[in-house]
C-alpha cells in the first residue's frame, strides 16, 4: 500500500481529507501488533470495523464524549503518523471536529501530544505525530489514545471508518548504527 | 486371454492410455489373480498418479518387486515409515533391496527425509556401485555432502560397466533369439552372471545358486565384477560385432561352456527375433541385461522405447526428492539396475512383463516399451530382478545426451566400437557434470564454473547446465553473470522451473521489479502446482515490501512441496521481516531438517538472535552456516559482527578481513570493519576503512554518517558538521534522520552524556 510520499498539514486545521491512503515506503503499519479497544459502542459496530481494511464499515460510539480508542502495544514502539478515514458527507452529525492525540505508558499517565481540528473532512485524514524538533520525529510510546472530543453540528456520537498507525520500519540489519541507502550497499548486505 | 490382457494392458500404458489400461489390468487380476498381475495393476495406478490405489494392492505382498513398488506407493504417500519396513523387513536384516540400484535409491531417500544422514549415504553409494550411471543417486550424494569425486564416481570403471552392458546385451539379447532355447536360456543363465552389472551378477549369483546352475557359474561368479566385464565383454564383443558373429571365438576366459553354448546355437542375426531386424534393434537399444531370460525362446524385447511414462513419475519424484530431472544417467545404463527409483512404473512394467513373458513370444514389438526388456521369467520372483527396462530409466531429460547415444544405437545393433566410444563419451560428460556439481554443493563455485566450462558447447546451453551455472555466479555473489546465466536458460528451456527460485532471488537482490514480476507470472502460468513459481511471486511481493502477501505465496509453495528448502528458509526471512521471531525460528529449523547444508537457514537464524541480542547462539550459527558455505563474505562480515557483539574483537577483525579478501566488490565487510574500529576507538584506522568506502560507493549516506559520528568524537566538530551535512543530503531513512539531526544538535556536547548513536 505503500507508494510515493506525501505530506499532510502540519497544522493544527485539516480541511479536507485525502481520498487516496498514500504513505512514504519509509514507515510501516504497526497497529497490527497492538490490542485496541474503544471507549463504547453501538452493538455490530464495534472496534473490529476500525481494522477491518473496509471503508463501508464504521465504528460507531454510544456514551458521553469524549470518545476514546485505545492502542496498547507489547513493549515500546516508535510511531510516526496517524490516519484516519472520515466523511463529512456520509456522516454528517457524526463526523469527528476535534480529536486529540495523546500517549504514556498506560491508562495513568497519557500525556497530550497533539490535537487537531477536522473541518468537514471526506477521505484519509494525516496526523503526524512528529514534534518540531528533528529529534523528536517519533513517539516512543506503549500506548497511544485517540480522543474525539466534539463532533461537527455538536454529534453526541461518533462514527469513524478506519484508522492505521504508522512506524518506522526496522534496520534490517541489526547492530548497525545506520541503515543502507546505496544500492552496492543493500545488494551485499544481506543473504536471502 | 492372459496373454492377450496382459498385452493390452502393456499397450495402453505404453500410450499412456492410463484408464484402458487400469480397467483391463482389473480384469486381468480377477480373471488370473497372482501377484504379477497384481504388480502390474499397481503399477498401472502408480503410473497414473494414484499411488493410494496401489498401496492397498500391493498392502503385504512379500516379492521384492511388490515390495519396491508398495515402497514407491508409501513414499508418494509420505508413509515413510511403512515404505522402509518394505524395503528392509526387520524380521530378515539380511534381505536383498529389491531393486537393486532403484531399491537403493529410494531407500536412501526414506533414510534422508527420516534424518539418518549415514545410512542415506550407504545406500546411494550403493545404488552408484550397482548402477554407475545413475545421476540421480550423485546428486543425492552432492546434497548431503558426502560424494567423491565426479571423476571417481564415473570413471573408467563405470565406462568398462556401460561398455559391457551394452554389448553384453546384445549377445544376450542374440541368445535369447536363439531357437534353442533350452540351450539359450541355461546359456544365458550362464552368460548373465557376465552381465556387467554387479547386480545381475548378485542376481545370478542367487538365482544360478538356486537353480543350481552349478560349477562353472561358480568360477564364473567368483570372478569379481570387473573381471567378469572383461571376461564377458570380451566374450560378448566377439559374439556381438556383427550380424555373423558367431564364430567360434569363445574368449577362454570366463564360462566356456556358455560361448560353447551360444555358438552351437549358432545365433544367427536371422535368429534375432522372429519379428526380425526391429527386434533386433530394440534388443540393442535395450542393452539392459536381462536378469532373467525368458525362458524358451521368449523373445526378449527389449524396447527400443527410451521414454516412456515413467518419465512423468520421475520429474515429480525428483521434484519431490530435489533432485533435477535432467540428467537421466540412469536410463543409460538400464543395465538392468532398476535404476532410479524415477521409473518405477517402468521397471515395474518390466517385471511384470517378464512375468508374462511367455506371451512374449511372437510378439514383435518393434517398439516395444519399456519394461519389456526386462523379462525374466522364470526366475522367481525373490530376486529383485529387475526390470530395468533401461529404457524406462532413461529419464526424460531434457538432456539430449542419452537420447543422443540411444538414438544411434537405436535401431542398429550395436556394434562393439560404438559400444566402447559411446560408453565412454557418456561417461566422461557424466564426469564432468557431475563434478560440478559437487563442486556447487560445496560451494567452491569458481571451481565448478571452471568445470562446466569444459563441457561442449551443445551441453553446456542446455537449461540444467545454464540454472547451475548461474546457481554458481549467485552464491559467489555476481548477480549481474547470475541474471544472464539464468535468463539463457530460460530461452532455452522456458517450460523449466528448475533452479528459477534461485532466479528470482538474483532479481531481487538486483531490484529487478520488472524483470521479477514478469518472471513470476510466467512461472506461475506454466506450473500452478510448482513450488518455485511461488517462490518467485513471494519474492515480487517482499521487494515491494509487502511481506504479508509475500509470506502467504512463500507458504502456498511449503505447502505444494514440504520437502523444498528455499520455500521455508524464504518464509523464515518474512517473519522476520515482520518481527516474527518466533515463527521465523520454525521456519529456518524445518527448512533445516529437510537439508542440513542449506547455509541460508542457519544464517536467518544466526540474523534472529543476533536481534534478539543472544550473541553466543549467533555466533554458533553463523559459524555453522560459515562451515558449510566458507566463501561467502557476507557470513564471514556476520560472523565477525557477531564475535565482535561477544567481545573477541581481535577473532572479529580477522575474520573480517578475511571476509574482504574473499571478495574485494563487497562493502559490507569494510563498513563491519569500520564499525569494530570505532567502538575499539581505533579512530584513525576506522577512518581510513570509511574513506575507502567513499570512494567505492559515493552516494552511501551511511559511510558520512559514520564519519561524521567519529569526527565528534574526536572533537572535530567542523568535519563532524561537514559529514552529518553530506549524510542527510543523501535521503538516509527517517529514524536516521532523526539520529543525525540529533547529532548535529548536540554536536558540543560530550559523547559521554548522550547515549550511543
Amino acid at each position: 500500500m505503500a507508494t510515493e510520499s506525501s505530506e499532510g498539514d502540519e497544522e493544527s486545521k485539516i480541511v479536507v481529507g485525502n481520498q487516496q491512503l498514500v504513505v512514504e515506503e519509509s514507515l510501516r503499519e504497526m497497529a497490527k501488533q497492538a490490542a485496541w479497544s474503544v471507549s463504547s459502542c453501538k452493538p455490530g459496530n464495534g472496534v473490529l470495523s476500525l481494522r477491518d481494511d473496509n471503508l463501508e464499515s464504521f465504528w460507531q460510539s454510544d456514551g458521553a464524549q469524549p470518545h476514546l480508542v485505545n492502542i496498547q502495544f507489547q513493549k515500546k514502539v516508535k510511531l510516526q503518523l496517524v490516519v484516519l478515514y472520515v466523511d463529512y458527507k456520509l456522516d454528517e452529525s457524526y463526523t469527528p471536529s476535534k480529536i486529540a492525540i495523546r500517549a504514556g505508558d498506560g491508562f495513568h499517565n497519557l500525556k497530550e501530544i497533539k490535537s487537531v481540528e477536522l473541518v468537514k473532512p471526506t477521505g484519509w485524514v494525516y496526523i503526524s505525530l512528529s514534534g518540531n524538533d528533528p529529534r523528536e520525529a517519533f513517539v516512543n510510546t506503549f500506548m497511544l489514545q485517540i480522543a474525539v472530543l466534539s463532533n461537527h453540528l455538536n454529534g453526541r456520537d461518533t462514527h469513524v471508518r478506519q484508522i492505521k498507525v504508522y512506524g518506522p520500519r526496522p534496520n534490517p540489519i541489526p547492530h548497525q548504527p545506520f541503515q543502507f541507502t546505496s544500492r552496492e550497499f543493500i545488494t551485499y548486505s544481506t543473504v536471502r | 486371454m492372459e496373454t492377450m490382457l496382459i498385452d493390452c494392458v502393456q499397450n495402453s500404458l505404453r500410450h499412456l492410455l492410463y484408464r484402458n489400461a487400469i480397467f483391463m489390468c482389473e480384469r486381468l487380476c480377477a480373471e488370473f489373480p497372482s501377484e504379477t498381475n497384481s504388480q502390474l495393476l499397481a503399477a498401472c495406478y502408480l503410473q497414473d498418479n494414484k499411488a493410494y490405489s496401489a498401496y492397498h494392492i500391493l498392502k503385504g505382498t512379500q516379492q521384492p518387486e511388490s515390495r519396491y513398488l508398495f515402497a514407491m506407493a508409501c513414499f508418494q504417500m509420505d508413509l515413510l515409515n511403512e515404505a522402509e519396513t518394505a524395503l528392509c523387513p526387520a524380521s530378515e536384516p539380511s534381505a536383498e533391496v529389491p531393486n537393486g540400484a532403484a531399491g537403493h535409491y529410494l531407500i536412501g531417500l526414506i533414510y534422508r527425509y527420516t534424518d539418518r544422514r549415514r545410512s542415506a549415504v550407504h545406500h546411494f553409494k550403493q545404488a552408484l556401485s550397482v548402477d554407475p550411471l545413475f545421476w540421480a543417486a550423485y546428486e543425492e550424494l552432492c546434497v548431503l555432502g558426502a560424494a567423491e569425486e565426479g571423476n571417481a564416481i564415473f570413471g573408467e570403471s563405470a565406462s568398462l560397466y556401460v561398455q559391457k552392458l551394452y554389448s553384453g546385451h546384445a549377445v544376450v539379447s542374440q541368445s535369447m533369439l536363439s531357437s534353442t532355447e533350452n540351450k539359450i536360456s541355461v546359456s544365458v543363465r550362464n552368460l548373465s552372471p557376465h552381465d556387467p552389472s554387479p547386480r545381475q551378477v548378485k542376481n545370478m549369483h542367487s538365482n544360478t545358486l538356486k537353480d543350481n546352475s552349478g560349477s562353472y557359474h561358480g568360477t564364473a561368479l567368483s570372478v569379481g565384477a570387473s573381471g567378469q566385464f572383461i571376461n564377458g565383454s570380451s566374450a560378448n564383443m566377439t559374439f556381438y560385432s556383427t550380424p555373423s558373429p558367431m564364430t567360434a571365438q569363445i574368449s577362454a576366459v570366463a564360462p566356456p561352456p556358455i560361448y560353447r553354448n551360444m555358438q552351437a546355437n549358432g545365433p544367427h542375426p536371422s535368429l534375432l527375433g522372429n519379428d526380425g531386424s526391429s527386434r533386433s534393434t530394440i534388443n540393442t537399444t535395450m542393452q539392459a541385461p536381462r536378469r532373467k531370460f525368458v525362458d524358451e525362446g521368449k523373445l526378449r524385447k527389449i524396447s527400443g522405447k527410451l521414454f516412456d511414462s515413467g518419465p512423468r513419475r520421475s520429474t515429480r519424484l525428483a521434484g519431490e526428492s530435489g533432485p533435477n530431472t535432467g540428467s537421466s544417467t540412469a536410463s543409460s545404463t538400464g543395465n538392468g539396475t532398476s535404476h532410479s527409483s524415477k521409473y518405477p512404473g517402468a521397471s515395474k512394467l518390466g517385471s511384470v512383463a517378464s512375468r508374462s513373458a511367455t506371451f512374449r513370444k511372437g510378439q514383435a514389438r518393434g517398439s516395444e516399451s519399456t519394461d519389456e526388456g526386462v523379462q525374466q521369467e522364470n526366475y522367481d520372483d525373490s530376486h529383485p530382478s529387475i526390470t530395468t527396462s533401461s529404457t524406462s530409466s532413461l529419464a526424460c531429460d531434457t538432456k539430449s545426451l542419452e537420447e543422443g547415444i540411444l538414438m544411434t544405437t537405436g535401431g542398429i545393433i550395436m556394434s562393439e566400437s560404438q559400444a566402447i566410444t559411446g560408453a565412454s563419451d557418456l561417461i566422461t560428460l557424466l564426469a564432468i557434470l557431475g563434478e560440478g556439481y559437487r563442486l556447487l554443493c560445496m560451494y567452491s563455485c569458481q571451481d565448478a564454473l571452471d568445470v562446466y566450462r569444459r563441457l561442449p558447447h551443445k551441453h553446456y546451453n542446455t537449461g540444467w547446465v545454464l540454472s547451475q551455472v548461474g546457481k554458481a555466479h549467485f552464491e559467489l555473489v555476481n548477480y549481474l553473470e547470475a541474471d544472464h546465466a539464468f535468463s539463457q536458460a530460460r530461452l532455452i528451456s522456458p517450460y523449466s522451473l528448475e533452479g528459477m527460485d534461485v532466479y528470482s532471488t538474483v532479481l531481487f537482490h538486483l531490484k529487478e521489479d520488472m524483470k521479477l514480476s514478469y518472471l513470476a507470472q510466467e512461472l506461475v502460468s506454466t506450473d500452478r502446482l510448482a513450488p518455485q513459481a511461488w517462490c518467485a511471486m513471494g519474492n515480487c511481493y517482499s521487494l515491494q515490501k509487502d511481506h504479508e502477501t509475500a509470506l502467504k505465496n512463500f507458504q502456498r509453495a511449503v505447502q505444494l512441496n514440504p520437502r523444498f528448502v528455499y520455500a521455508h528458509t524464504l518464509c523464515g526471512h518474512e517473519y522476520v521481516a515482520l518481527e516474527d521471531f518466533g515463527n521465523g525460528l520454525k521456519s529456518y529449523l524445518s527448512a533445516l531438517r529437510v537439508d542440513e547444508r542449506h547455509y541460508n537457514a542457519w544464517y536467518g537464524l544466526g540474523m534472529i538472535f543476533l536481534r534478539q541480542e543472544k550473541f553466543a547462539f549467533a555466533e554458533h550459527h553463523f559459524r555453522k552456516a560459515f562451515h558449510i558455505n566458507s566463501r561467502s563474505s557476507v557470513i564471514m562480515s556476520y560472523l565477525g559482527t557477531a564475535l565482535h557483539t561477544l567481545k573477541r574483537s581481535d577473532e572479529a577483525l580477522l575474520m573480517i578481513e578475511k571476509a574482504i579478501s574473499a571478495d574485494k566488490k563487497n562493502p559490507l565487510p569494510l563498513y563491519q570493519k569500520a564499525n569494530i574500529l570505532t567502538s575499539m576507538e581505533r579512530f584513525v584506522g576506522a577512518l581510513e576503512v570509511l574513506e575507502e568506502l567513499k570512494d567505492y560507493a559515493p552516494r552511501e549516506s551511511s559511510v558520512y554518517a559514520l564519519m561524521g559520528k567519529i569526527y565528534k568524537r574526536c572533537n572535530m566538530h567542523d568535519k563532524a558538521m561537514l559529514h552529518f551535512g553530506l549524510a542527510l543530503d543523501l535521503k538516509p531513512s527517517a529514524t536516521d534522520v532523526a539520529t543525525i539531526k540529533a547529532a548535529i544538535e548536540k554536536l558540543h556536547v560530550p559523547d559521554e552524556l548522550e547515549d550511543t548513536l
